[in-house]
C-alpha cells in the first residue's frame, strides 16, 4: 500500500510539472516569437539567441503534449475496427497494442539516451552557452514517461487519467 | 520476412496502436535491418528542433483553441447573420463561410463540429431549415476550410515537400495562394446547392443590427487581415504571422473581452498542446521512416512498377482520387501527409504533376473522405456531437457528399485552379 501511494504521489507531481512547462513555454513562446519581430522591424535586428530557443521550443512541447496525450490515451490512431469489436476481444487488443507501444518507447528511450550522451561527450553547443544536450534532454525523458504510461494504462486502464 | 512484419504492423495499426509507434517500429526495423545505428531515429526525430517554419504549428493551433473557447464564434455568426441573412439560405451560407474560416485556423477538422455545430444546428432549425438539411450542413462543414491559409495541412505538407527536397522551389506561402481558389470552389458549389434547396423559405430577419454586430465584431475583425495581409504581403513570414495571431487573440480573448478566465487559460493551453504533440511526434519519427525509404529508394521503384502499368496521367489522377479517398476515411489528415506524400511525391512528379497541385488534390480529397460513408470520421464525430444514429447522418450528409465531389474532380483535372495565384504572384 505504500508503494502505491508512493507512486501515486510521484505521478501526480509529474503531471503537475508537464502541465506548468507547458504552460510556461507557450506563453513565453508567444512573447519571445510576437517580440523577436517588434526587435527586427523596430531596431532592425532581433536577439541572436531566440530563434534557436524558440526551435528547440517546438521539440519541448511536441514531446510535452505527445506526454499528456499518453495520459488520456489520446493519441492519433486509425481505429477503424475497433467499433466492430466485443468488449472482450478489445481487452486482448488493448493489452497486445499497449505493450507493444511501450516497448517501442523504450527503445526510443534508450537510442535517444544514447545520442544525448554521444551530444555530450562532443560537447557541441546549439547557441552560446547552451549544451545541445540539454536540448536533447526531452527525447529520452519523454519517451521513458510515455512507455511507463502506456505499460500502466495496459493494465490499469484509468489509473494514469486526469 | 519483410512482408510479414509489415502486415503485422499494418495489423497494429488497424487494432487501434498509436499511429506514430507504428511509424516508429518500422523506421526502428529498417535501419536495424540494414545494420544502422538506431539512434539516427532519435537524430532524425530532433530535426523538429531545426525547422523555424514548425513554429507555427503550436502558435496557430494555441490561436484557434482560444477563438473556439472564447465567444468569437457567436460573434461571428451574429455578424454574418446580420449581413447575409437577408439572402435566401443566408443563414446557411454563412454557416458554411463561418466553417470554412474557422477549420482554416483550428486545422483539425473535429474541433468545427464541436465547436460551431452547437451553435448553428440549432440556429440552423430553429430558422426553418430541414433537420436532414441542417444535420448534412453542419457535418459537412466541419472539413470545410482545410485549403485556405493558415490551416495546419498546409503548413504540414509544405514542410514535408520542403524535407524531401523534391520540388524544392515550393513554399508554404505558395501553398497559401494555391489553396485559396480550389477551397473558393467548394464552399461557392455549397452554398449555391444550400440557397436552391432553401428557395421557399421565408427569409429570416436577423435581430441584430449590422452595426452592433459589427461593434461587438470589432476586435476579431482584424484578424483575417492580419493573417492573410501579412502573409501574402510578404510582411510576415508565416511563423511571425502565426506568433502575431496568437498574441492577439489571447491579448483579446483573455485581457480584453475576459471570455477565458485566467483558470482556464492553463486548460485551453495544455489541450492544444496535446493536439501539437500528436502531430509534432508523428512528424518527429515519420522523418526517420521517410529517410529509411529514400535510402532504400522505395520511392522510385514505386513507380517504376506503376509506370509499367500506367502511362497516362489522367487515369493515374483517378486512381490517385480513389486512393486518397479511402485513406481519408481511415486516416486522419496529419498521420495521412506524413506517411503518404513522401511516397506519393515523386510518383506524381514522374507523372508530371505539379507538387502545389498534388497537395492540393490531397487536401481536397482527405476533406472529402472525412465524409465519405462508412467510416469517415466526421460522420462519427458528428453522430456522436448531435446524438443522432449514425444511419441518419450517413443520409443527411450524402448530397453535400455528391457536391463536393464534383469539386473535387474539377480540382483534380484542372490544375489551373491551384495553379493560377501561385503563378500570378511568382510573376509579380
Amino acid at each position: 500500500m505504500r508503494i502505491k501511494d508512493y507512486l501515486e504521489h510521484i505521478n501526480n507531481a509529474l503531471r503537475r510539472f508537464e502541465d506548468g512547462l507547458i504552460v510556461l513555454m507557450v506563453l513565453s513562446m508567444v512573447l519571445l516569437a510576437a517580440g523577436q519581430i517588434v526587435l527586427r522591424n523596430v531596431f532592425g535586428g532581433g536577439l541572436v539567441w531566440v530563434d534557436p530557443f524558440l526551435r528547440v521550443m517546438v521539440l519541448w512541447l511536441g514531446l510535452l503534449g505527445a506526454m499528456v496525450a499518453t495520459r488520456h490515451n489520446n493519441h492519433i490512431t486509425v481505429d477503424v475496427l475497433s467499433r466492430f469489436l466485443s468488449a472482450k476481444i478489445k481487452y486482448f487488443i488493448r493489452i497486445i497494442t499497449g505493450l507493444f507501444a511501450s516497448v517501442i518507447c523504450a527503445i526510443l528511450a534508450w537510442h535517444g539516451a544514447r545520442f544525448m550522451l554521444a551530444e555530450y561527450t562532443a560537447a557541441t553547443e546549439v547557441f552560446t552557452g547552451v549544451p545541445t544536450w540539454c536540448c536533447v534532454l526531452i527525447i529520452p525523458v519523454g519517451f521513458v514517461v510515455m512507455s511507463v504510461r502506456f505499460f500502466v494504462h495496459t493494465f490499469k486502464p484509468g489509473a494514469v487519467q486526469t | 520476412m519483410s512482408v510479414v512484419i509489415s502486415l503485422l504492423l499494418l495489423g497494429l495499426a488497424l487494432l487501434g496502436t498509436p499511429l506514430f509507434i507504428v511509424i516508429a517500429a518500422s523506421a526502428l526495423l529498417g535501419f536495424y535491418s540494414s545494420d544502422i545505428d538506431l539512434s539516427v531515429v532519435l537524430i532524425e526525430f530532433y530535426r523538429l528542433a531545426e525547422m523555424p517554419i514548425l513554429l507555427a504549428i503550436p502558435l496557430f493551433t494555441l490561436a484557434g483553441y482560444l477563438l473556439s473557447e472564447s465567444k468569437a464564434p457567436q460573434r461571428l455568426v451574429n455578424l454574418s447573420n446580420a449581413l447575409l441573412g437577408w439572402m435566401p439560405g443566408g443563414l446557411a451560407v454563412v454557416s458554411l463561410a463561418i466553417c470554412a474560416i474557422f477549420t482554416a485556423f483550428t486545422g483539425a477538422s473535429g474541433v468545427t463540429i464541436i465547436a460551431l455545430g452547437a451553435l448553428l444546428y440549432p440556429a440552423l432549425t430553429q430558422a426553418g431549415y430541414g433537420q436532414r438539411f441542417s444535420l448534412g450542413l453542419v457535418t459537412t462543414s466541419g472539413s470545410l476550410g482545410l485549403l485556405f491559409a493558415p490551416s495546419l495541412p498546409l503548413i504540414l505538407y509544405g514542410v514535408i515537400v520542403q524535407q524531401l527536397g523534391v520540388g524544392s522551389s515550393l513554399t508554404v506561402d505558395d501553398l497559401f495562394l494555391a489553396g485559396a481558389l480550389p477551397g473558393l470552389l467548394m464552399v461557392l458549389a455549397l452554398s449555391a446547392w444550400s440557397m436552391w434547396t432553401n428557395r421557399g423559405l421565408s427569409r429570416e430577419q436577423s435581430d441584430i443590427s449590422i452595426a452592433a454586430a459589427l461593434r461587438a465584431a470589432i476586435w476579431e475583425l482584424p484578424l483575417p487581415f492580419i493573417v492573410l495581409g501579412g502573409i501574402y504581403s510578404g510582411y510576415f513570414a508565416v511563423s511571425e504571422a502565426a506568433a502575431v495571431t496568437a498574441l492577439y487573440v489571447l491579448v483579446v480573448e483573455v485581457l480584453i473581452h475576459r471570455e477565458i478566465k485566467l483558470g482556464d487559460l492553463s486548460r485551453i493551453i495544455r489541450e492544444s498542446m496535446v493536439l501539437v504533440g500528436g502531430i509534432l511526434i508523428i512528424l518527429g519519427v515519420s522523418l526517420a521512416s521517410t529517410n529509411y525509404l529514400i535510402d532504400a529508394e522505395v520511392p522510385v521503384r514505386l513507380f517504376d512498377i506503376m509506370h509499367a502499368y500506367i502511362q497516362d496521367p489522367l487515369f493515374f489522377l483517378l486512381l490517385l482520387n480513389v486512393f486518397l479517398l479511402l485513406l481519408g476515411m481511415m486516416l486522419d489528415i496529419f498521420s495521412a501527409l506524413v506517411i503518404m506524400v513522401p511516397l506519393l511525391l515523386p510518383v506524381a512528379l514522374g507523372y508530371g504533376i505539379d507538387p502545389l497541385h498534388l497537395g492540393i488534390i490531397f487536401l481536397a480529397n482527405m476533406q472529402l473522405g472525412y465524409l465519405t460513408p462508412p467510416v469517415g470520421m466526421n460522420l462519427f464525430i458528428a453522430s456522436y456531437r448531435f446524438k443522432v444514429p449514425v444511419m441518419q447522418i450517413y443520409r443527411s450528409t450524402l448530397p453535400f457528399f455528391f457536391i463536393l465531389l464534383l469539386t473535387v474532380l474539377v480540382i483534380t483535372y484542372w490544375p489551373g485552379l491551384s495553379l493560377y495565384l501561385p503563378g500570378l504572384f511568382a510573376t509579380w
